[in-house]
C-alpha cells in the first residue's frame, strides 16, 4: 500500500495488484493527470464537500434523475456523479474508437446475414444452434431489408482496461443502448463546480451527439422520402431513462412521441397533432423489440403501435434500431466476435475479446464446473448485471448451487476469467477521502449508410461499493465525466 | 405540435397559475386580518371560512369550530386533497415532464425547482410559523415562471397553448376569489354600522389580486363595491383582470388559429364572442346582480376550455 503526498489524497490507498489509471506502479502520477492532480490538490476536503454537493442539487434541478420503487412510495434519485474526471489520451482514444467502429460494423453485417443467406453459419463458424434457440431471433424478419441496409443504428459497447493495461470488451449493446444523455450531464455538471480545470485541458466536446445522430438517421430514411420526419419513441415518462428520451428529442429538435401518439393507416405511420395527422418516416425507438407492434409481437403491449411492424415491412418507416437486433448482443454470440469480425471485415479484431467458455460445450462445461472459483458465470440473457455469479465471492453450497444449475440448464450459461478492471480514484462520501474504485467505460456508436460516428467521450460507470465489479446504475453505480484529449 | 401534449401543455399552465391565487389568497387573508377594523373581519374563523369558501370547499357549519392548522394544512400541504398547491404544483411538474423536450431548460428547470422546493418544506413549519415565507415563495416563484415563459420560449403556438392555460385559469380564479370576497362582504355587513359597499373586504379582494396599489392610482378613492369591482372585471388595462384576461385567450387562439373564415363551431368564434359581451358592459350592470355574472362567466370559461379540448386536443 502506497501513500501519496497531496492534500485531499493524504489517505489515498493504493492496492498494488490493482490497475490504477492515474498512478504507475510505483506511486507516480501519470503524466496525462499530473495537471489535473495539481489542481485537485489545490482544494481541502471541505471546500470538496461543499463542490459535490453543489454538483448533487445541480442534477435535481435539471430534473435528472430516475425513479426508485419500493413498497411504500416512488422516490427520485440521481445517478451518483463523481467530480474526479477520467481522461483518455488520442492514442488509447484512437484505438477504441477504430475498435468500437470495427465491432458496430461486423455485427451489422453479421445481422444482414443471419437474416437473408445465413453464410456464416452454413460455413460453419458459428453454430445454428445459437441462432435458432436464441429468443431475440425474430422470424419475422426474415428476408427483410432494413432502409439502407442498417440493423443496428445505435451501439453500445463497454468497455474496460485490465490489469495488463489492455482494452477488453465485455459486451456489446445493440437493442436501445442507454446513457448517453449522462455523458452530456456530467460534463455540465463538471464545468457548473469546476470550470477552472478545462483552462488546462484540451478536452473534446460531446455535446455533438445529438447532430450527428440526426444527421445519421436521415442517411437510412425509407425510399421516397424527401425531408424524413424523424421522432423518438418512449415507453412514457415513467421509464427509468425518460430523461434521456426527452433530452434527445429536445436537442434533435424532433417530437417525442408515446405509442399513443401513433397510429398506422394503410401501411403509413402518423402521429396526432394539434391540427390532424402527420406522416412519421423515422422512429428512433426505445421500446423493446416485444413491445413496438401488439398485432405482430407481444399482444398485451400498450406501449406500442398496432400496425407498425407492417409498415416497417412495406419500408414505410426506418425503426432504429431495428427489430431482431438483440440475437446479436447475446454473450453466447459475444464469444464468436473475432471469428465474425474475421468473417466479414478480413481483418484482425482491434479490441480484445475477454476468453469466454460455453458451456453448452461438453468439455468447456467440464472445465467450468472444475474452476468455478477462478471465473465469472453469467447468463446467456440477462441485462443489467443481474443473475452474475463472481466465482472467488461463492461460499462453497453457492458454488454447489451454481454448479447444480449449470448442469440442469448448460446454455444459458457462459463463463469467463474473472477480469480485474481497472480502478480510479472517485470520491466517497461516506469516508470523506478518495479511495479506488473500479470503472469501465460505454462508447457510443452510430451507424448510417455510409458514414458513422463515435462519441468522443463515453460514459465512464463506477462501481462505488468497495470492491464491487458490478457497474451498471441498477446495482448502485456511480459515474464520471469522461475526457477525450485532442491531439 | 402532438395532441396530447399539448393538452398537457395546456394544464400545466392552469396549475401553475392556479397554485398562485390560492397562495396569494390565503397570504392576504391571513395577514390583513390580523389587524382588520372590525371583529367579524377580524376573527379567525371567518377568515378560515373564506379560504375554504374561495377553494371551493364547504366552509362548514358555522357553529362549528375550525382547526387553523388543518385548514391551512388542507388547502396547502395535504397530499390527499386534490385542490392543494402542493398538488397543483405536482401536476404542474407532471404535465411539464412529459413536455420536456418541447419547452426550454430555463423553463423547465424553475418548474423543476418549484417543486422542490413545495415538496421540501416541512408541514409542521408551515402550519405553525411558515405561512407567510411559504406562499411568498410560491407568488414568487410563478412570477419567475411566467417570465421564463415569455422570456425563453419561441412564441409559436406551443407558448400560445401554454398562455391559453394561463389565462382561463386566471380569469377563472379572480371570479372566484370575487366570489369569495364578495360573500365576506356580505357576511360583514352591518357588524358595527360596515356598510356593504363601503366594505374594508373589497380592499382585501383588491390585495388578493395585487391590484390595490393600481387601483388606488386609477380612482384615487377608496375603494367601494363598485369601483372594485370595475376594476377587476372590466379594466381591460389592469393585468389581473377578467376583461383582459379574456383579451389574451383571444389573442392567443388567434395564434393557433389564424383563419379568418366565419366557423361558427370554432374555439376561436366563441372566445370572441365572449369577449365581445363584457367588451361592452356597464358595471352597474354587473353589480346588480353579481351571482349571475359568477356563473355566467364561470360557465364560458368552461365551455371554452372544452370547446379547445375538442379542437385541438381530442386523439
Amino acid at each position: 500500500m502506497g501513500k501519496i503526498q497531496n492534500q485531499i489524497f493524504s489517505s489515498y490507498q493504493r492496492n498494488p495488484i490493482l490497475y490504477d489509471e492515474i498512478f504507475d506502479k510505483q506511486g507516480t502520477i501519470k503524466e496525462v493527470y499530473s495537471r489535473l492532480f495539481e489542481l485537485y490538490g489545490g482544494h481541502t476536503i471541505k471546500e470538496y464537500v461543499k463542490l459535490n454537493e453543489k454538483a448533487k442539487s445541480s442534477f435535481f434541478n435539471q430534473g435528472i434523475t430516475f425513479q426508485v420503487y419500493n413498497e411504500k412510495e416512488t422516490m427520485e434519485k440521481i445517478f451518483p456523479f463523481d467530480l474526479f474526471p477520467r481522461i483518455i489520451d488520442q492514442e488509447e482514444w484512437d484505438i477504441i474508437e477504430r475498435g468500437a467502429v470495427q465491432r458496430s460494423r461486423a455485427l451489422n453485417l453479421f445481422l444482414w446475414d443471419i437474416y437473408h443467406d445465413k453464410k456464416i453459419i452454413k460455413q460453419g463458424i458459428v453454430p445454428l444452434e445459437l441462432i435458432s434457440s436464441s429468443e431475440n431471433y425474430l422470424d419475422q424478419m426474415v428476408g427483410l431489408d432494413p432502409p439502407g441496409g442498417i440493423y443496428n443504428h445505435i451501439s453500445g459497447t463497454d468497455i474496460i482496461k485490465h490489469n495488463d493495461g489492455k482494452y477488453y470488451v465485455l459486451e456489446d449493446n445493440i437493442r436501445c443502448p442507454s446513457g448517453v444523455s449522462y455523458v452530456i450531464c456530467n460534463r455540465t455538471a463538471l464545468k457548473r463546480a469546476l470550470f477552472g480545470v478545462f483552462n488546462h485541458y484540451k478536452t473534446h466536446a460531446v455535446t455533438n451527439y445529438a447532430e450527428n445522430l440526426l444527421d445519421l438517421l436521415e442517411t437510412v430514411k425509407p425510399q421516397g422520402v424527401d425531408l424524413p420526419n424523424v421522432v423518438v419513441l418512449t415507453p412514457g415518462m415513467y421509464n427509468s431513462a425518460f430523461y434521456e428520451h426527452s433530452y434527445l428529442a429536445k436537442t434533435m429538435g424532433v417530437e417525442l412521441v408515446e405509442g399513443r401518439d401513433l397510429f398506422v393507416e394503410n401501411d403509413f405511420v402518423y402521429m396526432r397533432t394539434i391540427r390532424g395527422p402527420e406522416k412519421v418516416d423515422i422512429i428512433y425507438r426505445r421500446v423493446d423489440d416485444g413491445f413496438i407492434d401488439p398485432l405482430e409481437f407481444r399482444a398485451d403491449s400498450a406501449l406500442g403501435v398496432p400496425g407498425l411492424f407492417a409498415a416497417y415491412k412495406k419500408g414505410n418507416v426506418t425503426l432504429a434500431n431495428a427489430p431482431g437486433t438483440g440475437v446479436a448482443d447475446d454473450k453466447a454470440i459475444y464469444t464468436y466476435m473475432p471469428e465474425i469480425i474475421k468473417y466479414y471485415l478480413d481483418e484482425e479484431p482491434i479490441l480484445n475479446n475477454v476468453h469466454t467458455y460455453h458451456c453448452s460445450r461438453p468439455d468447456e462445461l467440464q472445465y467450468v464446473l472444475e474452476h468455478i472459483p477462478e471465473l465469472v458465470i453469467k447468463p446467456v440473457d440477462e441485462a443489467g448485471g443481474y443473475g452474475i455469479s463472481i466465482g472467488n465471492r461463492l461460499s462453497k453450497s453457492e458454488i454447489e448451487e451454481v454448479k447444480s444449475q449449470l448442469k440442469s440448464s448448460p446454455r444459458k450459461y457462459v463463463a469467463q476469467p474473472i477480469m480485474s478492471l481497472s480502478v480510479h480514484p472517485t470520491y466517497i462520501d461516506e469516508t470523506e477521502s478518495f479511495e479506488q474504485r473500479h470503472v469501465d467505460l460505454r462508447t457510443f456508436t452510430v451507424l448510417g449508410q455510409d458514414r458513422d460516428f463515435v462519441l468522443k467521450g463515453g460514459l465512464t460507470r463506477v462501481a462505488l461499493k468497495r470492491g464491487n465489479l458490478i457497474v451498471n446504475s441498477s446495482q448502485g453505480g456511480g459515474s464520471k465525466d469522461t475526457w477525450v484529449l485532442k491531439k | 405540435m402532438l395532441a396530447r401534449v399539448a393538452n398537457n401543455l395546456f394544464w400545466m399552465g392552469r396549475y401553475i397559475e392556479r397554485s398562485e391565487h390560492v397562495a396569494r389568497y390565503l397570504n392576504v387573508n391571513y395577514f390583513s386580518s390580523l389587524d382588520a377594523p372590525h371583529q367579524l373581519s377580524q376573527s379567525r374563523q371567518f377568515v378560515l371560512r373564506s379560504m375554504l369558501y374561495m377553494v371551493g370547499l364547504s366552509d362548514g357549519d358555522e357553529s362549528e369550530e375550525l382547526d387553523e392548522a388543518k385548514v391551512l394544512y388542507k388547502i396547502g400541504m395535504d397530499p390527499q386533497s386534490e385542490f392543494s398547491i402542493l398538488n397543483n404544483v405536482k401536476y404542474a411538474r407532471e404535465n411539464a415532464n412529459s413536455a420536456r423536450d418541447l419547452i426550454s431548460t430555463e423553463l423547465y428547470e424553475a418548474i423543476n425547482k418549484f417543486y422542490h422546493f413545495v415538496f421540501n418544506y416541512d408541514s409542521n413549519i408551515y402550519m405553525k410559523n411558515g405561512l407567510h415565507d411559504f406562499t411568498t415563495n410560491i407568488t414568487e416563484m410563478s412570477a419567475i415562471l411566467r417570465g421564463k415563459m415569455r422570456g425563453t420560449l419561441l412564441h409559436d403556438e406551443i407558448y400560445a397553448i401554454i398562455m391559453m392555460g394561463v389565462n382561463i385559469e386566471r380569469a377563472t380564479q379572480i371570479t372566484r376569489i370575487i366570489n369569495a370576497k364578495h360573500h365576506d362582504a356580505l357576511k360583514a355587513q352591518g357588524s358595527y354600522g360596515d356598510k356593504f359597499s363601503n366594505s374594508y373586504e373589497w380592499t382585501t379582494l383588491l390585495k388578493c389580486a395585487e391590484s390595490y396599489d393600481m387601483m388606488r392610482r386609477f380612482y384615487k378613492k377608496t375603494p367601494n363595491s363598485i369601483s372594485t369591482l370595475e376594476f377587476l372585471i372590466l379594466n381591460p388595462n389592469c393585468p389581473r383582470s377578467v376583461m383582459n384576461s379574456l383579451n389574451q385567450v383571444y389573442k392567443h387562439i388567434r395564434l393557433l388559429d389564424p383563419s379568418k373564415r366565419y366557423n361558427k363551431n370554432s374555439t376561436a368564434f366563441l372566445v370572441g364572442r365572449v369577449r365581445a359581451e363584457y367588451q361592452y358592459k356597464y358595471i352597474r350592470e354587473i353589480e346588480e346582480d353579481i351571482q349571475y355574472f359568477i356563473k355566467s362567466i364561470l360557465d364560458s370559461l368552461s365551455e371554452i376550455s372544452e370547446k379547445m379540448e375538442n379542437e385541438f386536443f381530442n386523439y
